[in-house]
């Protein structure tokens, strides 16, 4: 199967969360192919909010930098890793990013969706994807709910679904390799 | 007593945000003739100046489009900025959450989030308001926007008075919380006409992109 890493780590070391990552892919990447993308080192830019992927270029982001490889590479995976460590209590900026540029893989069109307005899709098929989470020293319950019922919002919108949330140290690689390849 | 108004829409002097913060700050200066500074967190050049403007607060609003379900990556960034700059404590922190869908459930997941970052950054949480179904507001005729502009206005009075929000305007602002079954059944049938999609297909056609509307640049058969 193909899976997508996007690694909002922002550290500058190697953190908890990229030494993880290693672990996680080297037990991946023999039976599956794996596309890693580290967010905060690439050429990226925020959404300006412009819509010309809705209503100008439908399906193509105006912004000339690496966002095409990310969309083209999680649209054709069949799961999507989203990483990040909390930062002041959600994933980081450089995740949040990309995030919001997915709307590229989305249609304007609105529809009715589990009594919602929300986004139809462009594709026929859209990855599920798990949260990889490294956590702050003031990390509590209350905000591992509050992050994990966003994304569970996230899921809707993306026609998607949150599969798992695993914390880095918390949860052990080959348990997270088997909920991510044997489903 | 230093208020200040940080914008956190990506599209800075052009964002509905901006428009709805006029009408705000319009109800406020009726109250309190002070001008109200606001900062563009789209201007990313500035970090140290918002960073400043944020430190120099006793009194702050952060108000932003909702973008996949949460606040903007600059958004986010500049929460970034202030949970590492330490600043902490002795600030009421409110905020405003605007969307296009049209009910207030889409935002009040981020709203939690709101609440428990203002309590980490030790301030007084003032409360969320959330308006939906913002988009197109710059295109409307006055008719269809006068209740929404008259509501901020009010609220901005409020606020100049009582530094907090209204609770019976926000109540108001917030509805509809979701879609009544009445509402879903119309929406299936004007659906069914098209007119739910008028204004992505008006500026499509003014794009000359209206043909190309279906078009799926990164399916596997567009690669081969």
């Amino acid at each position: 199967m193909k899976i997508t890493i996007l690694n909002g780590d922002m550290s500058q070391g190697g953190s908890e969360l990229s030494r993880f990552l290693e672990k996680l892919v080297a037990g991946i990447s023999p039976n599956h192919q794996v596309s890693q993308f580290p967010l905060h080192t690439m050429n990226l830019h925020y959404c300006t909010g412009c819509w010309n992927c809705w209503w100008k270029t439908p399906g193509r982001c105006s912004i000339n930098d690496d966002g095409s490889e990310i969309f083209n590479s999680v649209i054709n995976s069949d799961f999507v890793v989203f990483a990040s460590p909390l930062l002041a209590g959600f994933t980081s900026s450089a995740l949040k990013k990309i995030t919001d540029r997915l709307i590229v893989l989305l249609h304007p069109y609105i529809e009715l969706n589990q009594g919602e307005c929300h986004h139809r899709k462009r594709y026929a098929k859209y990855p599920d994807f798990g949260l990889l989470l490294e956590m702050e020293p003031d990390t509590d319950q209350d905000d591992l709910k509050i992050v994990g019922d966003l994304y569970d919002r996230f899921a809707i919108n993306f026609h998607s679904k949150k599969r798992n949330m695993w914390l880095v140290n918390h949860d052990n690689t080959e348990d997270i390799i088997d909920e991510i390849c044997f489903v | 007593m230093k208020f200040v108004l940080f914008n956190g829409s990506p599209r800075n002097q052009k964002s509905n945000t901006k428009i709805l913060l006029e009408h705000f700050l319009r109800g406020y200066n009726r109250v309190n003739p002070e001008s109200v500074p606001v900062s563009y967190l789209a201007n990313r050049k500035l970090k140290d100046d918002h960073l400043t403007a944020f430190r120099d607060s006793n009194i702050v609003i952060v108000a932003f489009p909702l973008y996949t379900d949460s606040m903007p990556g600059i958004v986010k960034e500049f929460f970034e900025d202030i949970a590492r700059s330490g600043i902490s404590g002795s600030k009421k922190m409110g905020f405003i959450v605007q969307s296009g869908f049209p009910e207030a459930i889409h935002s009040i997941y981020i709203e939690r989030y709101l609440e428990k970052f203002t309590a980490r950054m030790k301030c007084e949480y003032l409360g969320t308001i959330i308006k939906g179904g913002v988009e197109g507001i710059q295109m409307m005729p006055p008719f269809m926007t006068r209740k929404l502009f008259g509501r901020f206005e009010a609220l901005g009075v409020n606020f100049a008075t009582n530094f907090g929000f209204s609770k019976a305007i926000g109540a108001k602002l917030r509805r509809p919380y979701k879609m009544t079954a009445m509402g879903r059944f119309i929406f299936s049938i004007v659906s069914r006409t098209g007119l739910t999609n008028y204004y992505w297909n008006s500026n499509l056609k003014k794009n000359n992109a209206y043909d190309k509307r279906f078009d799926q640049p990164f399916s596997r058969k567009a690669d081969s």
